[in-house]
This record gives structure tokens, C-alpha cells and sequence, in this order.
């Protein structure tokens, strides 16, 4: 699970000297919102985002992308004018967990990913988090979503799981989610099959509670 | 009153998928029950079953594919792809005859025999993709038929329109870069239902962009949802896609006493909504609608489903 499996290595990168236009360009060209700046050497030295050049356009360019006055005033700007200089970094052998965390607690969108010599080695985004959680959800195969709700002590899952494969039943990812209520569990097992009526009825006669579809969440909003 | 065909053979029970299995030969006999005690027999056109002509089955499914299929099958096996394909050891000649009724049915309304028909087959074929049968299905049953639409009887425009409770992600696959052939699907919601598929924005791809569209519905919904999306997403593309000919796969399975989803459409939704079907078919396409049967578990409904099914088809009065 570390980050250099997740993140994206083949880099578009600027210098310094690059103009705000070039970055622009880039940006959209790419699809990309991060452009982390480096040197010859390929050191990290910044990074530029689409806020940074969002930020520095005159009002008039909004208006009116070929405006030779509004343009020529910012012909002049560099992107090292308008990068953050030392932004946050995360290494190769960091985990995604971390990148998560961090992405979660510093309110950035993505980090440059450098070894210890400062090089930059890729990028992590937002977007690649997001691709290894469908992935860990496993959506791209056909199946069905149950949603169960368990006590939180040792061996639910166990019993969940022996229910579902006593049905013969392949299991392509299951989640468990904290629940509303105190000491529950929400148990999400994502079942490989069309044929869930049976599993279903099983999973009742355990004593389990399936949850209404309507209700189920991975996570509620913070009160 | 509409010259309606009735595809139906016993030979359809012998695809035995074993015990405890959903999708079971009682559901034909359900539906036979439903048809018959309605007194519509005597009115119908009976197709029996046929063997399809191998090159309107290669004309979607690889040979590779179509010969494991046969030797997976001959050999005994018990599942073919995965665990939810249980068969037996005539589950392959049955789904040679499954297409075989639907052809049939589909020559028939071209050369003007009948007006219409409802095809009672099994085993169902919408989620079939090409090289891949899972969900119950082997042969994507109305793709083949809408090739062979287009190819033996120069059909420009097919309009596929599948109300079973599941995406068909098979047809939706095949079809998907071909704008000759609109699919149009109303099904729960994937991320609550099986396979997954069937989300709002797939559209369609490359210069079949627009012509498929999907109409997911939340857990819990029924009749009024499916009317508001029939009025608002299935009626106005076809409107505009102007089909020659309607294939539908009708499942049964959005009943809201359907233990297969969570979804609870009422029998009279039902019937709306394939009157709403029929409206487009004789508005587009002539009458022309072949429907084909994909879905549809609960045995107690089955009868009075099928049957009312029928009778829209027919032109007459519902329950």
C-alpha cells in the first residue's frame, strides 16, 4: 500500500522561468489542477496549482481570454512568481493511509512525491486515492451490495462469512463501516452473484439485521 | 384486436439450474398458467421452439466462445463462468432454441404474420456479453435478435427497451458503440443491485454516444418513479430516435413482491408502463414489438403478470 504504487509517475512538470500561460496550457491540456515546479536537476522547488493562476489573471482576462492589454499585464509573471515554494511532501514509501490522512488534515488536493535527495518521483492526487478505493470496493465486477448490521465484538464477520460461503458465494470486497448506533457495526459484503434471496433470508435467521438500502452510509457527515 | 405470437415450448424446461435456483422452470409454467387461465390460448399465434442458425449467434458471441460454452456443458459440468450459471447437461441446445424462438417470432411480425409476440424463453440473455455469460444468461437473446433485424431484414433503427429490474449490461456492451441500436434501461439502482452497471452517465461511446440511455431506480420507489422516468427519459428518446422495430426484455422482477430487489412496482405499473411501450411501437415502428422474457422470480405473480403483459400485447383490456 505504499504510494509509489498509487501515484501518478509520469510527471508534467514546469521551470521556474515557465510563464503563467504555459502553465495554463499545460493544465488544460493535461487535465491536471498540480504542476509540481523542479529544477535541472530535477529538484522539487514548488509546486503551481490552477487556484495559483485562477488567482493571479486580471479580472479582464476572465472576460475576455485574448485581451492584449489584460494579457501583456501578466506576460511578465513567471510561475515562480505564483508557486507555493516548498509545498508538503510525501515519499514514495509513505502509504496511501498516510497520503489519506495527510490529504485529509492539510486540505490539499494532491502531494509531489519526492525521494530523500528532494527528486521529484511522481505525483499523488485526490484521483488516485479515489481509483484505489473503487478498486478496493471492487464495483467493476458484477455483484450485489448487502448491508448488515453487527455487534462490534470478535467473530461477526467470521459468521457472516461462513453464512456466505456455505451458499457458495464469491465475495469481491467487504467493508465495515462505524455504525449510528453504539457498539454497532455496519457490514457491507459486496456478494459476486445475482442470486441474493437465499443468503439474505440465511443472514435473518442468524438474528442479523439487513439495513434498508435507503439507509446505508460509509460515513455521516459530522454533526 | 392485435395478432399476437406466443413463444412457448416445453423444450424451455429443460435448462435445469438445480435446486433453490431463481431462475427455474416454474417461472414458465407460472406464466403458461397465467396466459392460459385468462382464456388468451385460443387467441394467441403458439411458436414453438427452433434451433437458431449458428451465424445469427456468431453474429454476437465469438466461436470461442460459443464452443466452450458447448464443451463446458456436454462435459457435465455444473457452471458455466461462474457459480450464478448453474446448468445441466441440455442448458446449451436449450439456449440454441431460446434464440431460435426469438428469431422466429422476430421473422414472423417482419413478414407480417403477426403484429407482435412475447417470447417465453429460457435461459434469459441480457446481461450475456460477448465472450462472458453471467446473471443467469448464455446467449444475449435481443442483441442477437436486433442483428439479425438489421441484417436479414434491412432493419435501419432498433429500439431496445429493457424494464427487467437488472441493468443488462450484455446488450448495453454490445450495443454501445452502435447508433443504429438505442438501449434504453429502467432498473434499480447499481449501486444497490446487481451487476453494477446501468449508471445515469452511461451513454453510450464513441459515434454511439446518445444512443444508450440508463434510468436507475433508488430502493424503496415504485409506480410513481417509474412513471416519471418513462414520461421523462424513455419516451422523449425514442421521440427522437424514431425506432422501425421494438425488441423488448420484459422482467418481471421490480414486482414489489420480487424477492430479487428493492424495488416495488405494482402489477397496474406493470401494465402501464408496457402500454406506454406499445404506444411507442405503434407510433415508430408499426406495432412491431418483440417482447423477450429476461427476469422475473416470484411464482405467485408470475400468472397474472404475464397474462396482463399478454393481453396489452393483444390490444385488449387489463385486470
Amino acid at each position: 500500500m505504499f504510494v509509489s504504487k498509487s501515484m501518478t509517475q509520469k510527471v508534467i512538470t514546469l521551470e521556474r522561468d515557465a510563464s503563467i500561460f504555459e502553465a495554463q496550457e499545460l493544465m488544460f491540456k493535461n487535465r491536471v489542477r498540480h504542476i509540481p515546479v523542479v529544477d535541472n536537476d530535477n529538484i522539487l522547488i514548488g509546486i503551481v496549482t490552477d487556484r495559483d493562476i485562477r488567482t493571479a489573471m486580471p479580472y479582464d482576462l476572465f472576460k475576455d481570454p485574448e485581451n492584449a492589454a489584460a494579457r501583456n499585464s501578466v506576460t511578465c509573471l513567471k510561475v515562480r512568481d505564483i508557486m507555493t515554494i516548498n509545498p508538503i511532501t510525501i515519499q514514495p514509501t509513505h502509504t496511501i493511509q498516510d497520503a489519506l490522512l495527510m490529504i485529509l488534515k492539510q486540505k490539499v488536493g494532491a502531494f509531489p512525491v519526492v525521494d530523500d535527495k528532494h527528486q521529484l518521483k511522481g505525483i499523488i492526487s485526490v484521483r488516485d486515492l479515489l481509483r484505489a478505493f473503487a478498486n478496493v470496493l471492487g464495483i467493476g465486477q458484477p455483484g450485489t451490495l448487502l448491508g448488515i448490521i453487527a455487534k462490534e465484538k470478535v467473530g461477526q464477520l467470521k459468521i457472516i462469512v461462513d453464512a456466505i460461503t456455505a451458499k457458495n458465494i464469491s465475495i469481491g470486497s467487504i467493508l465495515v463501516a462505524r455504525y449510528w448506533e453504539k457498539d454497532k457495526r455496519a457490514v457491507f459484503p459486496y456478494l459476486l452473484t445475482n442470486n441474493v434471496g437465499p443468503i439474505k433470508r440465511d443472514l435473518q435467521a442468524l438474528g442479523y439485521t439487513l439495513i434498508d438500502p435507503m439507509d446505508w452510509c460509509l460515513d455521516e457527515i459530522p454533526k | 384486436m392485435n395478432k399476437t405470437g406466443y413463444v412457448h415450448d416445453n423444450r424451455y424446461l429443460l435448462h435445469d439450474t438445480g435446486p433453490y435456483h431463481p431462475e427455474n422452470p416454474d417461472r414458465l409454467m407460472a406464466i403458461f398458467d397465467g396466459i392460459k387461465s385468462g382464456g388468451l390460448l385460443d387467441k394467441l399465434t403458439i411458436i414453438p421452439a427452433r434451433p437458431a442458425e449458428m451465424k445469427w449467434i456468431s453474429s454476437i458471441h465469438p466461436e470461442h466462445y460459443i464452443h466452450r460454452f458447448e464443451e463446458v456443458c456436454l462435459s457435465g459440468n455444473r457452471e458455466f463462468c461462474s457459480a450464478d450459471n448453474q446448468m445441466c447437461v441440455s442448458t446449451y441446445e436449450t439456449a440454441i432454441l431460446a434464440v431460435g424462438g426469438v428469431l422466429e417470432a422476430c421473422r414472423m411480425v417482419m413478414a407480417g404474420e403477426l403484429d407482435n409476440a412475447f417470447c417465453a424463453v429460457r435461459p434469459p440473455g441480457h446481461h450475456a456479453e460477448e465472450s462472458l455469460a453471467m446473471g443467469f444468461c448464455y446467449f444475449n437473446n435481443v442483441a442477437i435478435a436486433a442483428r439479425y433485424l438489421q441484417e436479414e431484414w434491412g432493419v435501419e433503427r432498433v429500439g431496445i427497451i429493457d424494464f427487467d429490474v437488472h441493468h443488462g449490461n450484455g446488450t448495453q456492451r454490445i450495443f454501445e458503440e452502435d447508433p443504429s441500436v438505442f438501449y434504453y434501461s429502467i432498473h434499480q439502482h447499481p449501486s444497490f443491485a446487481f451487476p453494477g452497471t446501468g449508471r445515469e452517465f452511461e451513454a453510450g461511446n464513441a459515434s454511439g454516444q446518445g444512443y444508450t440511455k440508463n434510468s436507475p431506480v433508488l430502493p424503496g420507489k415504485g409506480d410513481e418513479e417509474y412513471k416519471r422516468l418513462v414520461e421523462n427519459d424513455m419516451i422523449p428518446v425514442f421521440k427522437e430516435f424514431k425506432p422501425d422495430v421494438l425488441i423488448v426484455s420484459t422482467g418481471f422482477d421490480a414486482h414489489e413482491d420480487d424477492d430479487m430487489s428493492d424495488v416495488e412496482l405494482t402489477t397496474h405499473g406493470f401494465s402501464w408502463i408496457m402500454r406506454k411501450i406499445m404506444g411507442i411501437g405503434w407510433q415508430y415502428a408499426s406495432g412491431r414489438v418483440i417482447s423477450v422474457l429476461e427476469g422475473g422470480y416470484c411464482i405467485e405473480r408470475l400468472p397474472e403478470l404475464a397474462r396482463n403483459h399478454m393481453r396489452i400485447l393483444m390490444g385488449e383490456e387489463t385486470d
